[in-house]
């Protein structure tokens, strides 16, 4: 596949993104900090945030699981994935948190179960994504090109 | 950028001599001294990440600590008796602190109570932006009422670093 048709298909899938939802402007915000001095923040910053959710939503699997189930505890750790999926602009985990915190709050605990359902599903859909996009532009710098903005 | 001719070239071969080296060492630490420098506070890895390149983009200098406890100790603050020296204020370990930012909910000591213990202590006239994901009025007016300079709203961004230097600049000495 040619350098103009890989940096073609990286600009409509990267459009998608924000057109279906999955992204909002928050992720681009984080590309206009990327710069020479640091050419992978992008994926340095995505990659914390994987890290951090996969732990975050075992931790709440596991307190669903529990007898007695530490409301308060999940309802701090669902705004701690809400905080990091905002601050990278993943916006459908985002607003899935709200929806999490409010079935937290008012302890329903099936409500919890099926919000916790939803956003690793979610999660899951938008760590595929953001991969697939990062082996693309990393088959446009392998081909000699550069990131389209 | 200096052009490069023949002469520049040779002369860059030889070693320094470890007076310039000691001389260029020298200016490189009074340049970052005139930069601002900005303690940020957050529990989250994500956002200190973030705020970090904020700051750094905008030419300050950043120390960043992943919560209020941290901060405290960094500033002199943990245990209760206050710095024994004069010279302490406004500096730590000789660098001084221009700014303080801090998430408002962390575990343990919050952003509040972080505001608090700063405008108590003698790094008071230090100002203290309160950064915070969620957009609750009576916390807004809780803080501005306890001290802090400002109350911003997560996630930041590079605009919202213009406001900050307007404080900066405030609390320069006078010259």
């Amino acid at each position: 596949m040619d350098l103009v048709h890989l940096q073609r298909q990286l600009v409509d899938y990267r459009t998608s993104l924000y057109h279906e939802g999955f992204l909002d402007e928050q992720f681009t915000q984080l590309q206009s900090l990327q710069d020479e001095n640091n050419p992978d923040f992008v994926v340095e910053v995505v990659s914390l945030f994987f890290e951090d959710s996969e732990r975050l939503l075992n931790e709440l699997s596991k307190a669903l699981e529990q007898q007695i189930i530490d409301f308060k505890r999940m309802d701090a750790q669902v705004h701690q994935l809400k905080g990091s999926s905002s601050s990278i602009g993943a916006h459908r985990v985002q607003k899935l948190c709200i929806v999490f915190r409010n079935y937290c709050e008012a302890q329903n605990v099936e409500g919890c179960l099926k919000c916790l359902q939803q956003v690793k599903h979610e999660y899951g859909i938008i760590k595929t994504k953001l991969e697939s996009m990062f082996q693309l532009e990393q088959q446009i710098l392998n081909a000699g090109g550069s990131i389209p903005v | 950028m200096e052009l490069m001719n023949s002469e520049n070239i040779v002369q860059d071969r030889q070693p320094a001599q470890p007076q310039e080296e000691e001389e260029i060492m020298q200016q490189e630490e009074e340049e970052e001294e005139q930069r601002f420098h900005v303690l940020a506070v957050d529990d989250s890895v994500i956002d200190r990440k973030l705020l970090e390149k904020l700051l750094k983009a905008s030419s300050y200098q950043v120390t960043c600590v992943e919560s209020g406890e941290k901060a405290l100790e960094y500033l002199g603050l943990l245990h209760h008796s206050s710095p024994a020296s004069s010279s302490s204020q406004h500096h730590h370990q000789g660098h001084k602190v221009n700014l303080i930012m801090t998430d408002f909910s962390m575990p343990g000591t919050s952003g509040y109570d972080l505001l608090k213990r700063i405008k108590g202590s003698s790094w008071k006239d230090v100002p203290v932006v309160v950064m915070s994901s969620e957009n609750v009025p009576s916390r807004i007016s809780m803080c501005l009422e306890g001290g802090a300079e400002e109350f911003m709203l997560k996630p930041l961004q590079l605009s919202d670093l213009h406001k900050i230097q307007a404080h900066l600049l405030k609390s320069l000495p006078h010259s």
